[in-house]
């Protein structure tokens, strides 16, 4: 008589397979900025490159956002491109004066690959069949910084 | 009761994402009386003075309490500046700083653990630059070294603070 397979087998073949056919990239993406040349409304201009017309600097900002991975797929939180760009550096541009945020750099400090999402999924949902009251996640940190600017023309 | 409290601090993890801002007002444009900053370039006929990297460490005492000054403040107003016109430049441009934020639960765990005060750091870099004949400042033009008022007058940062400059010097 054939020996029956451990039910783990079967899901570390899973957990395998899933690991070797999701990428390793970690990719973090946002939406576009402003583009040139800038519409006429009350919006800050947002760009990673330089001001499109001649400005004075009013000041520079530095942005980390904060939050959490939870089970590998569902981000909670503000470590968001676009919630870090348009909204609170836009924010804290507008509260200075700003008319435009130029030279916008920005960092996610410690993205996923898919991998990581799986194993997370993964070990998740082996929690919960185990009856374990553990929850995966993991910080997470976006940082942005940009020079805060007044168009003089 | 365990699975009550865990999925409580899940909650609490959840509702409670945020952001940490931290920014410094410097009005300044090239040609102006004083020192401008900026993060991208000029395109004004200019001298490269040379390349230029201020930082500035020390601890948040009970995870807020910032002794030396380690925010983008202090680190543009009263590190980078006084050293560029100490080097006599007009600006600085192609500007590239970093400071560390902590979050609140960072900050409350600092304030718990006191005896192990969070390190903080900032760091700025960039290109010292004056301006050519006829665009800088109206005041007249500083030597290439520190003239007797801004060495009589040293960067106002507290002599505990470990801040660091490195400045080279070349000219285009």
């Amino acid at each position: 008589m054939r020996p029956r397979q451990p039910r783990c087998c079967s899901a570390v073949a899973l957990a395998a397979v899933g690991l070797l056919s999701s990428g390793c990239n970690a990719v973090s993406s946002g939406s576009a900025l402003s583009s040139v040349p800038a519409p006429k409304s009350n919006t800050v201009f947002l760009t990673t490159g330089d001001a499109p017309r001649p400005f004075k600097t009013l000041g520079f900002v530095q942005i980390r956002g904060y939050g959490v991975q939870v089970a590998g797929f569902a981000d909670v939180g503000d470590a968001d491109l676009d919630k870090t760009i348009k909204g609170a550096l836009a924010n804290e541009a507008a509260k200075m004066g700003g008319q435009a945020v130029i030279h916008i750099e920005f960092l996610d400090e410690n993205p996923s690959t898919d991998a990581e999402r799986v194993q997370a999924a993964m070990q998740q949902v082996q929690n919960l069949a185990q009856r374990k009251p553990e929850v995966e996640k993991k910080d997470r940190y976006v940082t942005v910084v940009g020079e805060v600017v007044q168009f003089t023309e | 009761m365990r699975a009550m409290l865990m999925a409580l601090a899940l909650g609490a993890t959840m509702t409670t994402g945020c952001t940490m801002v931290d920014k410094v007002t410097l009005p300044s444009v090239p040609g102006g009386k004083e020192v401008f900053v900026t993060a991208g370039d000029v395109t004004e006929p200019h001298e490269v003075l040379g390349l230029i990297q201020v930082s500035r460490s020390g601890p948040l005492l009970f995870g807020n309490i910032d002794v030396v000054g380690t925010d983008l403040e202090t680190g543009f107003k009263k590190v980078l500046l006084p050293e560029v016109e100490r080097l006599g430049g007009d600006g600085v441009v192609r500007v590239r700083y970093r400071m560390t934020q902590y979050t609140p639960f960072a900050r409350i765990a600092g304030a718990i653990f006191f005896i192990f005060p969070l390190p903080s750091t900032v760091t700025i870099t960039g290109t010292v630059v004056k301006m050519k004949q006829g665009l800088a400042a109206p005041a007249p033009a500083p030597a290439v070294e520190a003239t007797p008022a801004a060495a009589a007058e040293p960067a106002p940062t507290p002599s505990a603070a470990p801040t660091e400059v490195k400045a080279t010097r070349a000219t285009r």
